[in-house]
């Protein structure tokens, strides 16, 4: 590649695991970050357990396909921390980078000797960022957390669902996801700061912290109005109101109708359209897209009050129509005119049907060494100088340990032969790749 | 530490233009509430997010939508008529003074005026301007309408949200609320500016940033691409926990008093594991027979794992308010949270040992109100919001005349012609 990158010679030493971390690493990689992955097998939560192994290979440490997607742009140093000739190595891979990052317990990297004053020693301007559950500070700091219990104790889960029902949720972690972009904010914040005074920090990041900001409104109006989301109509579905209770923003826009998911044909799990009406003028346009139906010119709908008063009525007449359109030429239909309107689209559909997302090239192919050529997510936005991009697929583990201790630390064959044998680059009883034993030729 | 007050912010000395909507000013937020000079330029008689509610006693007013307060945070603010040739002219004199530009226009807008990305970097090399728009600068969509409702759609988030058809059944695909394609959209903006900036420490270059919402969404859906992409397939939709191929054990409890927790059990029952549920479903006399020594047989433990979630898990969880569920299990390590609603985090004390509730002042009310703070603690630059959301044009007097150096009488001029 001749493009610069906006990270060039920048080393991130990575600690982190499992989502989270990694998905925060994965975006410095992108921007040119030389990203070094430190993992060990005993104790390894990101490749295994793996549910997105394809079907027609074995499960094993190099062949989790979410694994790949969350971490391109990275190599691998297996690397056995927990041993003093482990910990020393990692202090000198430190003493030669600009910003670590993982996202353990509160203690963990205290325990082994890497608590932030420890860093400082080995690298004085060193940018740490720790991504831990509830931060390193506060009396619930040994809470531990995965996306969906930081999503439920900082009232992320209760944003989702209908009245009366319980929450629906995330159907994900949103944040590890979320939790991911913070660390990289955080990462490329203090790397800027220190850029422009000479001065590292240690940034306490926490997930379920960072999840509550995420509410800004709906706090507000609490802290403000004295207004709780424990009320009738909240969370309304996808609608801006629910019909029969207190007329009151539900904090993801204005309050109009039609706001809501309609069923499209031919009615299969994901046949699904959103529309939404931002003004009356937007309701005419969507009368005259459905045909100017006798119904829609009533004059009961031809008014934002009018409409929230007779909703669910009108949602029922829209998704009557709605199913007689596939979910792509609804939107089709519906933007020709003016409409706000897009379908609910499951990931094949994005991978596939998507004709935007093929357009920007979200998701181009790269050839992985035992999952072979799949396609990769790429970055939402285009840099015109230094654009991100995926550059090499994720490691296998180990892949570059060689590379690491002898090129890039120094140290020598013979050092890296015993380091193999003693347990600190691999277990000993443990079988290893045969791209390990090509390593020790 | 008492010197965190006299400490500036990570981005100090930075200046953002911002020429944002809902969609974009979570970003401009972020800029501000991390030290940066956030100029906020709004058309003459606000910006139209100002009419979002929900409004201070909800009474609407343009200076009382509590969206607009909170997204605006640490921001100064002026009024510009950019389709006024004295509008532009000004906009180019402080397009001059700035390190980045933000902008949420319809793609080709600003080129329409003239001041577009190749308009501006003539006379500023080192500019980095960021357009975050629904679709990006190009493709098929690039001139559809959306929606925070309509990108979590076409982004993937409904399709993995939602019920278990026992729970409701025939439920459509839900969109999780407040506001969170805005969001997304703007952490991976705010990403992509501060890697540009770092570059520019570097090179001393600026460049152009084209971001899309609509990427950002379909980006972050976790594994529900891997799953496609390495086995073919569509995740189902499930209460309350992860989208799935297939139906998986439940994570959703309803606690005494009638809000719920969520505990993550299923996959980790392990017979060492079974004797910490003991002890913790103990605490209040409920462990059932999970001593019995049976369950030291992995393969017993897999055969009863109905049992241990729906009777034991389940029963013990429903004898007791969620908060309390919450803290005696994670006080004994157990990875469970307790579904808040967000006001509940007003009395979380964690929240408060770090720190995290501001009083913001609003001094033209005379009042003062609590804010949400910060996602992270900067030990050696703090994040925190330096000001209230602007009033309409707040800052004309200060911007226009003390440092661009127009005249009093010239403001008026402006003012009167709806320049300003």
């Amino acid at each position: 590649m001749s493009r610069p990158r906006a990270l060039e010679k920048i080393r991130v030493v990575d600690f982190s695991w499992v989502r989270a971390g990694p998905w925060a690493t994965r975006w410095l990689g992108a921007f040119g970050a030389e990203v070094i992955k430190i993992e060990w097998p005993e104790n390894e939560r990101g490749r295994l357990p793996s549910t997105t192994t394809p079907q027609n290979l074995e499960v094993n440490l190099n062949t989790s396909g979410n694994f790949n997607d969350t971490n391109v742009n990275k190599k691998s140093l297996s690397l056995n921390v927990r041993s003093a000739k482990g910990l020393e190595i990692a202090k000198r891979l430190i003493a030669v980078s600009d910003i670590v990052i993982e996202n353990f317990s509160s203690r963990v990297l205290h325990r082994w000797g890497l608590g932030y004053q420890e860093l400082c020693k080995i690298k004085p301007d060193i940018v740490y960022v720790s991504m831990s559950g509830y931060g390193h500070t506060g009396r619930n700091h040994h809470y531990t957390s995965f996306g969906p219990v930081a999503q439920a104790a900082s009232g992320l889960t209760y944003l989702s669902g209908l009245p009366d029902k319980p929450p629906a949720g995330w159907g994900w972690s949103y944040m590890d996801d979320t939790g991911g972009m913070y660390g990289a904010m955080c990462a490329l914040t203090g790397l800027y700061h220190r850029n422009m005074t000479g001065q590292g920090q240690h940034i306490d990041l926490s997930q379920m912290v960072a999840s509550v900001p995420l509410n800004g409104p709906g706090l507000l109006d609490f802290t403000v109005n004295g207004r709780g989301s424990r009320r009738p109509g909240y969370p309304p579905g996808n609608r801006a109101h629910w019909p029969g209770t207190p007329l009151v923003n539900n904090y993801r826009g204005p309050t109009v109708v039609p706001h809501n998911a309609y069923r499209t044909h031919p009615g299969e799990y994901n046949d699904w359209c959103v529309i939404v009406c931002h003004s009356d003028e937007e309701w005419e346009r969507l009368v005259q897209v459905m045909g100017t139906p006798s119904w829609a010119t009533s004059p009961k709908f031809t008014t934002v009050a009018g409409r929230l008063q007779h909703q669910q009525e009108l949602d029922e007449q829209i998704e009557a129509w709605s199913m007689t359109l596939g979910k792509y030429e609804l939107t089709e239909r519906c933007q020709a005119a003016g409409v706000r309107a897009l379908p609910v689209q499951s990931a094949e559909d994005r991978v596939e049907r998507d004709p935007q997302l093929r357009h920007r090239e979200m998701y181009l192919e790269m050839e992985h060494p035992a999952l072979g050529r799949r396609k990769v997510q790429n970055a939402p936005f285009k840099l015109s100088k230094t654009p991100a991009s995926n550059h090499l697929p994720s490691p296998l583990i180990g892949q570059h340990t060689r590379e690491i201790v002898e090129g890039l630390l120094g140290y020598s064959r013979e050092d890296l032969r015993a380091g193999f044998a003693d347990g600190t680059f691999w277990p000993v009883k443990r079988a290893r790749f045969p791209y390990m034993e090509e390593m020790l030729r | 530490m008492s010197d965190a007050q006299s400490l500036s912010g990570p981005l100090a000395g930075l200046r953002v233009l911002e020429l944002a909507d809902e969609k974009g000013h979570f970003c401009g937020k972020l800029f501000g509430d991390l030290g940066a000079d956030v100029v906020k330029i709004e058309p003459p008689g606000g910006e139209p997010s100002r009419r979002i509610g929900p409004f201070l006693d909800d009474i609407p007013h343009p200076e009382r939508s509590l969206s607009f307060w909170y997204y605006n945070t640490s921001k100064r603010g002026i009024t510009l008529n950019l389709e006024t040739a004295d509008g532009r002219r000004l906009f180019l004199r402080l397009a001059e003074t700035a390190d980045v530009i933000l902008e949420t226009f319809r793609p080709g807008f600003l080129a329409s005026l003239g001041l577009d990305y190749e308009a501006l970097r003539r006379q500023s090399s080192e500019l980095i301007m960021c357009a975050l728009t629904p679709f990006g600068q190009t493709g098929p969509w690039r001139d559809y309408l959306s929606s925070d409702l309509l990108h979590m759609a076409a982004g993937g988030e409904m399709a993995s949200s939602g019920y278990d058809e026992a729970d409701v059944p025939n439920a459509p695909p839900i969109a999780p609320g407040g506001g969170n394609a805005w969001h997304t959209a703007c952490h991976f903006a705010y990403m992509a500016i501060v890697a540009a900036l770092v570059y520019r420490t570097v090179a001393g270059q600026g460049q152009y940033i084209d971001a899309a919402i609509h990427e950002a969404c379909a980006l972050t859906t976790e594994a529900a691409i891997a799953n496609y992409v390495y086995r073919g397939e569509v995740v189902r939709r499930q209460t309350g926990r992860h989208h799935a191929a297939g139906p998986t054990p439940r994570t959703q409890f309803r606690a005494k008093d009638g809000t719920y927790v969520c505990a993550l059990v299923a996959g980790r029952l392990t017979p060492k594991y079974i004797g910490e549920l003991a002890d913790l479903l103990d605490t209040n006399g409920m462990a059932g027979d999970l001593r019995d020594p049976k369950y030291q047989d992995p393969a017993v433990i897999a055969a009863n794992t109905s049992h241990i979630i729906d009777d034991l898990v389940a029963n013990f969880i429903a004898s007791l308010p969620a908060e309390e569920v919450y803290h005696a299990a994670q006080q004994r390590g157990f990875t469970w949270g307790a579904v808040r609603a967000p006001e509940a985090l007003l009395n979380d004390p964690h929240l408060n040992d770090r720190g995290f509730w501001k009083e913001v002042a609003h001094p033209e009310l005379g009042r003062s109100f609590v804010y949400p703070g910060e996602a992270a603690i900067y030990n050696g630059s703090p994040w925190r919001i330096s000001r209230r959301a602007p009033l309409i044009g707040e800052h004309n007097v200060e911007i226009f005349c003390t440092e661009l150096g127009l005249s009093r009488n010239e403001l008026s001029v402006l003012a009167e012609n709806r320049v300003i």
